[in-house]
């Protein structure tokens, strides 16, 4: 005899607004049907009737964790449309602002999964060196999730103190290479709970479209920061981490090793960074058009289209986010599975409910 | 001629696209959208997303954004009458995508149910409805 049984909205295994109905035959998966719609705020609507430095402040506010990504895409969409080039300083700002908020992103995932095994130890693990991380940003930016570090054309501030930031940076690599790496792929709690759970194949990562560390944890290395370089990505040395067992290891490994990256690629970017101005004009005209901008967020490729008239309020902001695309694929992941091990799959992907549902 | 280019002219004979700093760009109104589907998918092309604008009352823009190699192509056409073809069959990932813009805008998406995304199943569909472009530049033509 078969059941149905809901997880969410609001369950504990995962507490985001999300709903997962899954079908189950005794303690094996058949079916499941993922409802995103807890959280939805019409942020495309609302991005339509305020000016471009409105949107700015609102497009920040679509996600909790990965919010200077996203003014990042806008500016960039506003900024091809103006014609506008962002000096070379402010570009690596921006690259050092969005690898710390990979840092913290990736930081967080790995606390929730190690809770979400029970590894209660591993979570404060995870959940002190983000503590750090987010003691970085507010260093820079005087805040710990809304960073309001981009403008239309550069960022808003320097960083005024770069020692302060590569001690911890520093401090994080070594807490990821010695601890975090080590644990999570020896332990072997972890490794039982994640080696062949939630394999999601190259040939389904490819026909379902996903992106991100979910994508490459499947043997795909699509990687925008690599593809089509924005800001300084392009003058700078990394590695973008493939694993090919499609399973919910490979996505831990996957997001582990870039942090690693995103430590690498920050000390580079002090190193390498200009003297020099660090925004473009305080006002912007933006003509009338149209244009495409995306950007890596921690969960993979963000997308926006701008279109304008030429006034001061878009005439149409459209906006794509990584989990809205790695979400459908959570039924393929945990068809078959053990009912026990759905709420660690699901997490697997760092599914963003408010990124999705904005 | 390239990859993405061929793959232009085959999908538009004749018809010119534009090539952009942010990509390719092909506006074709009458578009075969599955065709378009068909030549992406077989050549490995990953879909982004797909953006509706509603430039009239009833009449939307439909952009289908590949990423064919790093490359973004940009491919735009009209619905006929607020009728589209799905491609949610050929490519499954633009399921969600199509849902999304019924919810938004009520376009059909013709061959497929549309289940609601975002809406409640009693909800009716095309809550950003009625401030097409037109609207929204007559609506500022008076405030300046």
């Amino acid at each position: 005899m078969s059941f149905t049984i809901p997880i969410g909205p609001y369950h504990p295994s995962l507490e985001e607004p999300f709903k997962l109905e899954v079908t189950c035959q005794g303690e094996v998966v058949q079916d499941a049907i993922m409802h995103v719609k807890f959280n939805f705020r019409g942020v495309e609507w609302l991005a339509q009737r305020r000016n471009y430095s409105q949107a700015i402040v609102l497009a920040e506010r679509i996600c909790g964790i990965c919010s200077n990504l996203h003014t990042l895409t806008f500016c960039r969409a506003v900024e091809q449309l103006a014609g506008l080039s962002v000096p070379t300083r402010a570009e690596y700002i921006r690259v050092i602002i969005a690898e710390l908020e990979r840092l913290t992103s990736h930081a967080l995932w790995a606390g929730i999964a190690a809770e979400i095994i029970g590894f209660q130890t591993m979570f404060m693990t995870c959940f002190s060196v983000r503590e750090r991380l987010m003691d970085v940003l507010e260093i820079i930016s005087g805040n710990r999730v809304h960073y309001a570090m981009n403008c239309i054309g550069g960022v808003n501030r320097e960083i005024s103190n770069p020692d302060a930031v590569l001690d911890i940076v520093k401090w994080t690599r070594q807490q990821i290479e010695n601890k975090l790496i080590p644990i999570f792929t020896t332990d072997r709690t972890i490794r039982a709970r994640c080696i062949g759970i939630g394999v999601l194949t190259k040939e389904e990562a490819i026909k379902w479209g996903v992106v991100g560390p979910t994508a490459r944890a499947s043997g795909i290395s699509v990687d925008i920061r690599r593809s089509d370089p924005y800001a300084a990505y392009d003058q700078l040395e990394f590695k973008v981490p493939v694993e090919t067992s499609g399973d919910v290891f490979s996505r831990v490994v996957v997001r582990l090793l870039e942090m690693v990256e995103s430590c690498r690629m920050i000390e580079q970017a002090f190193k390498q960074m200009p003297p020099g101005p660090i925004r473009g004009p305080e006002f912007v005209e933006v003509p009338p058009g149209e244009t495409v901008a995306r950007s890596e967020a921690p969960r993979g490729e963000a997308f926006y289209y701008v279109a304008s008239d030429g006034s001061d309020v878009p005439l149409r902001v459209k906006i794509r986010t990584p989990s809205l695309v790695n979400m459908p694929v959570v039924r393929l992941m945990v068809l078959g599975a053990n009912l026990a091990d759905v709420p660690l799959i699901n997490a697997s992907i760092d599914p963003c409910y408010s990124c999705t549902s904005r | 001629m390239d990859k993405g280019e061929e793959l232009l002219a085959q999908l538009s004979p004749g018809k010119s696209w534009e090539k952009r700093s942010d990509g390719w760009w092909l506006e074709t109104r009458d578009m075969d959208v599955e065709k378009m589907a068909h030549l992406m998918t077989e050549a490995q092309a990953r879909l982004v997303t797909i953006t509706a604008c509603e430039v009239s009352k009833g009449e939307f823009r439909i952009i289908y954004h590949w990423d064919l190699e790093g490359r973004m192509l940009n491919m735009v056409t009209m619905t006929d009458k607020g009728n589209i073809s799905s491609i949610a069959t050929i490519y499954p990932a633009s399921d969600w995508m199509e849902r999304e813009i019924h919810d938004y805008f009520a376009v059909q998406f013709n061959g497929r149910e549309s289940l609601p995304l975002f809406l409640n199943p009693e909800d009716s569909p095309g809550i950003f409805l009625g401030y097409s472009q037109d609207d929204q530049k007559e609506e500022k033509g008076k405030e300046r």
